[in-house]
């Protein structure tokens, strides 16, 4: 800090940035408390909860881990985990595949062939398109064609993602040089194996990006699993929640153990790859 | 390094996938029901997820050909409903007795079972209920009532006996007690209106007292008009909002379910369908039950008691006969007894079944037949009634009860416009057949 | 190039690649678009039989006063909770950028509400609404917050949005630091040297340069609050007196279980003529705006 006058923010000043990093750090209990309510209730007893603040957010008398063994054989837990791991990887790596394979058929081309500008175009437009909106129609089609299980969620996720990852894949090409593919289609190989020997190995920040905001989507996502698996007893993490309140009924302790669970993998993850996810979030939206 | 990073992401994802699969293989109820013909229930009742528990462990048990198996799923008509739209229909279907069934009938999505043996044990009265939900009359016999509900009000017996107040049969008798109680520092009611359906306890109780049970029937063929009737049922429902906790709608159903079981109100104007929910909050509690008491005739007072649960086959059933053994064994002595001690329903079944002992005041009205269907049973669940109810509640203007009528009679014309058609075709074809 | 453009080999290649592809996203995209086009003729229940009623129903989105409220309310919540987060977040962005101890610590900590699921999250505040702050509100002798604010048709609105904007600043704060780590140093030295300080810096130097990461945080926010639906699904289902229907939370609640498949076919075809016309709208709008700066 040997250059104090000068200032990297808008605002300037020693003092004035003594007293921003103390009301920043203060404003973490925004972000801190529920997280600290969900742990307290969650590890409390029923008798624990009175009706004064204390009651609610004092310590538990003791940390047993009733509540969580509980939780997990009310709501299926490992069952819900299960689902949510499998429908969010198999996602990821179809979208990251494909959608790249899509964004450089796409983006290679579309600067000289009309067509492919079209497509283009067309595919983009689905940005536009809520899934709320096509909610009703898609339940109805994919019980039509029998896919109104955890294969059909997976479809759907590929299709939903596609606008925006072409875009990000088809707008991260121009990075990659024309000439590599030239040397490819010398070397005598074809579109294909161009596409996955030269192309999708450099496109690896993308993937990154791509992987990020598909598996955050996914995985806290309640609508399309809430539409098309309901009834099944197939649950993701998220949709257990929602099926199983009445079960909580006015146990909290039983419910916030449960949603602890619920959040459990994805604040692990991000503890892991916190660096990767915020990346990734930001190159999505600005690119 | 930055190969490393890729394999990593690679790795990570693949052993997502094993372990998704993994995870999900446990737990398969597949085995059990190999070989054997395979019935589907999905009840709507989630507060009766226990006792359907243990009907399913045991006609399992002592069936060999027939693998049950029932859901009691939460917000159940949500589930049941996206799984016709996907057309995965279950065999039975659990339901209460309202515009729902009105609807699967009318969509012509259940079977005839008026060859099914155990109809002749119901009571006439509550088959009759069902007759009355067709839109146009059918043929046939498409449900079977199970158990009946029973809403009035509910009250602390203990602290009544206490302060040795008694219980009402009149309006101004209700009225009375609630300032009784009020003097003694005790809230007389408390109300769950967070849950909008709560506002249709009251207001069904309220209205089988004014009104004539076949009211929507009038005002479909063109008699009459709502705001000719609920008006006072709405000015009644209003006024109890007095004796009630400050604000109605900070509490839902639980949250005033367990206020009434901690003794926090004396009375809670709710079904009895309430019961088992305050007996999970206090176990021992003295509850009683009485009619509403909301005409000054207390002739006029009856009991509001509908169809809370029956049972539907659906269309698409394939095994009738194992779903009928399903039925018989629901409607065995035994199974019935056993619903009874943990719901505290009113059985639909003829009998020598002992009322519950929350229902002994309410008894003369169902051993006598003095009942009346919920009027809401035939307000399409799309129109929302609960929530214009509870805008109602919640509006102090002075025109409050016009506006709310007025609203009444056009929503209704507006959501029932397929119904009106349907009713006025099938009242012609009636006539030129003459 | 002449017009018509004539296809080589590997170009022919490209296309029956594409091609499989591009039939996927229509089964499952444009298709069932226009088949809800198709059902709002209808008065479909979602099962059963139904007939043709023509445009009946889309003449009646109009009169209808659920969906007009659905409308106002998604409107409401999606034009405040935009303001309030940008302009918090902006503020939080600020203040991360600044040289202050713990710097990343910090950022990481207050991106965490982003990453968690909005519906248990909506949970966790649904507990915070009905006990703790009424709680404090009664210790406090602060009438007004001692009673839930999710029974209130006039508040329960805003607790929608302060779980909205709980997750959406964490995300936008995020975007505004890589926006101010883009505005080069020397700029401000620049800035110095005219005297330019405080807020008068900021408006006349920082806002310019990032006003392309303001354009995309407005539309991200516009984008997601046109779409509640978890935290309402959480928070308040709909009520207290349909005062938070979205109108996804409609879609869903009414089309699904609500026997409206027809009717809300075609309050969903209408929705997204709206979303297409807010989106264009957009663009040009804050495009132009970006020219002039």
């Amino acid at each position: 800090m040997s250059k104090a006058t000068i200032n990297e923010g808008a605002v300037g000043g020693r003092t004035a940035n003594r007293i921003i990093n103390i009301l920043l750090v203060i404003g973490c209990l925004t972000v801190a408390f529920p997280l600290y309510m969900t742990v307290i209730i969650a590890f409390k007893k029923p008798s624990e909860m009175t009706n004064d603040v204390a009651g609610a957010l004092g310590f538990p008398s003791s940390w047993s881990f009733s509540n969580f063994a509980e939780a997990m054989e009310v709501t299926d837990f490992w069952h819900s985990l299960g689902n949510s791991l499998l429908l969010t990887g198999a996602t990821v790596i179809i979208c990251v595949i494909l959608h790249s394979l899509a964004g450089y058929l796409i983006g290679r081309k579309m600067a000289r062939i009309k067509a492919f500008k079209a497509f283009y175009l067309y595919l983009i437009s689905g940005m536009f398109v809520p899934f709320a909106v096509l909610m009703m129609p898609l339940v109805k089609q994919t019980a039509e064609i029998g896919i109104a299980n955890r294969f059909g969620v997976i479809v759907l996720y590929v299709v939903f993602f596609m606008p925006m990852n072409v875009m990000l894949y088809s707008g991260y090409l121009s990075n990659i040089p024309t000439a590599l593919d030239e040397a490819s289609h010398v070397d005598g190989a074809g579109v294909w194996q161009t596409f996955w020997k030269i192309i999708f190995p450099n496109m690896k920040p993308m993937h990154a990006t791509v992987a990020v905001l598909t598996a955050m989507s996914t995985w806290n996502d309640v609508m399309t699993p809430l539409v098309i698996m309901s009834g099944t007893d197939e649950n993701t993490l998220p949709l257990a929640q929602l099926n199983f309140q009445t079960q909580f009924g006015t146990n909290y302790n039983l419910a916030f153990a449960s949603y602890l669970l619920a959040l459990l993998p994805i604040l692990i993850f991000y503890v892991i790859c916190q660096k990767q996810i915020i990346n990734g979030v930001v190159n999505g939206a600005v690119k | 390094m930055k190969m490393k990073k890729k394999q990593a992401w690679v790795l990570f994802l693949i052993m997502a996938i094993a372990a998704g699969l993994l995870l999900m293989g446990c737990g398969d109820q597949d085995k059990e029901a190999e070989g054997k013909t395979v019935i589907e229930m999905v009840q709507y009742k989630p507060e009766a997820v226990n006792v359907f528990a243990e009907f399913e462990k045991e006609f399992n048990e002592t069936h060999d050909d027939i693998y049950l198996k029932i859901d009691s799923p939460n917000d159940a008509m949500a589930i049941l409903k996206t799984r016709f739209i996907r057309e995965d229909n279950p065999d039975i279907i659990g339901i209460g007795g309202d515009i729902n069934y009105s609807n699967f009938l009318d969509a012509e999505m259940l079977m005839d079972i008026s060859d099914f043996d155990g109809l002749a044990d119901i009571k006439e009265n509550y088959l009759q209920m069902n007759k009355d939900l067709e839109y146009v009359p059918q043929d046939g016999v498409y449900a079977v009532p199970y158990m009946a509900n029973a809403a009035g009000i509910l009250y602390n017996r203990d602290m009544f006996k206490k302060h040795g107040w008694k219980v009402p049969t009149t309006w101004d008798e209700l009225i009375a007690l609630c300032k009784q109680i009020e003097s003694k520092g005790i809230l007389p009611m408390y109300f769950g209106f967070k849950d909008s359906w709560t506002t249709l306890a009251p207001w069904n109780a309220i209205a089988v007292d004014l009104c004539e049970p076949d009211l929507t029937y009038q005002v479909n063929s063109g008699e009459t008009k709502f705001s000719e009737h609920y008006a006072e049922v709405a000015e009644k429902e209003k006024e109890l909002l007095a004796f009630a906790q400050k604000n109605p709608v900070a509490q839902g159903y639980n949250g005033a379910c367990t206020a009434f079981a901690r003794g926090e109100s004396a009375m809670y104007v709710i079904g009895n369908y309430a019961i088992p929910q305050i007996r999970s909050v206090s176990p021992d509690m003295n509850i009683g039950s009485f009619v509403f008491p909301a005409s000054n005739d207390a002739e006029k007072n009856i009991l509001n008691s509908g169809n809370d649960l029956m049972f539907c086959v659906m269309d698409t059933c394939e095994n009738k006969e194992a779903a009928y053994e399903v039925l018989s064994y629901m409607l065995s002595d035994e199974s019935v007894s056993k619903y009874l001690a943990d719901q505290s329903a009113v059985p639909c079944k003829e009998g020598d079944f002992p009322i519950v002992p929350e229902l002994t005041e309410m008894s003369k009205y169902i051993e006598n037949g003095l009942v009346a269907d919920y009027q809401d049973h035939h307000y399409p669940s799309e129109m929302a009634v609960d929530a214009l109810i509870q805008t109602y509640l919640l509006d102090n203007s002075a025109n409050a009860t016009e506006k709310f009528m007025k609203k009444f009679d056009t929503e209704w014309v507006r959501y029932n416009k397929d119904i009106l058609a349907k009713v006025k075709a099938y009242e012609e074809g009636e006539a030129s057949h003459e | 190039m002449n017009k018509k453009h004539t296809w080589s080999k590997n170009e022919k290649v490209f296309l029956g690649l594409l091609i499989p592809i591009l039939i996927l996203f229509f089964c499952f995209n444009t298709l069932p678009l226009i088949k809800g086009f198709y059902y709002g003729l209808t008065n479909f229940r979602g099962y059963g039989n139904y007939d043709f009623v023509g445009l009946r129903n889309f003449i009646e989105v109009f009169q209808d006063s659920r969906v007009g409220k659905s409308y106002l309310f998604t409107f409401k919540y999606a034009i405040v909770m935009t303001i309030a987060v940008n302009v918090i977040s902006l503020i939080l962005a600020l203040g991360l950028n600044s040289k202050i101890r713990g710097k990343n610590a910090l950022r990481g900590i207050y991106f965490v509400p982003n990453i968690l699921g909005g519906l248990v999250v909506g949970y966790i505040f649904s507990f915070i609404f009905t006990y703790i702050l009424p709680a404090i509100g009664e210790a406090a002798g602060i009438s007004f917050l001692s009673n839930s604010i999710l029974g209130s048709t006039t508040w329960a609105w805003v607790a929608i949005v302060i779980v909205g904007a709980w997750q959406g600043i964490a995300m936008n704060t995020i975007i505004y630091i890589s926006g101010l780590q883009t505005v080069p140093e020397d700029v401000y030295e620049a800035g110095m040297l005219d005297g330019s300080t405080g807020w008068r810096k900021f408006k006349d130097i920082t806002l310019p340069l990032i006003m392309p990461f303001i354009t995309i945080n407005l539309v991200l926010c516009m984008k997601n609050a046109m779409m509640v639906f978890d935290q309402i699904m959480a928070l308040t289902k709909g009520g207290p007196s349909q005062s938070t229907e979205s109108i996804s939370y409609l879609i869903y609640n009414n089309g699904m279980s609500g026997g409206q498949f027809g009717f809300q076919s075609a309050n969903a075809f209408i929705f997204f003529i709206v979303i297409v016309a807010i989106s264009i709208f957009q663009t040009t709008i804050l495009g132009k705006k970006e020219e002039q700066l």
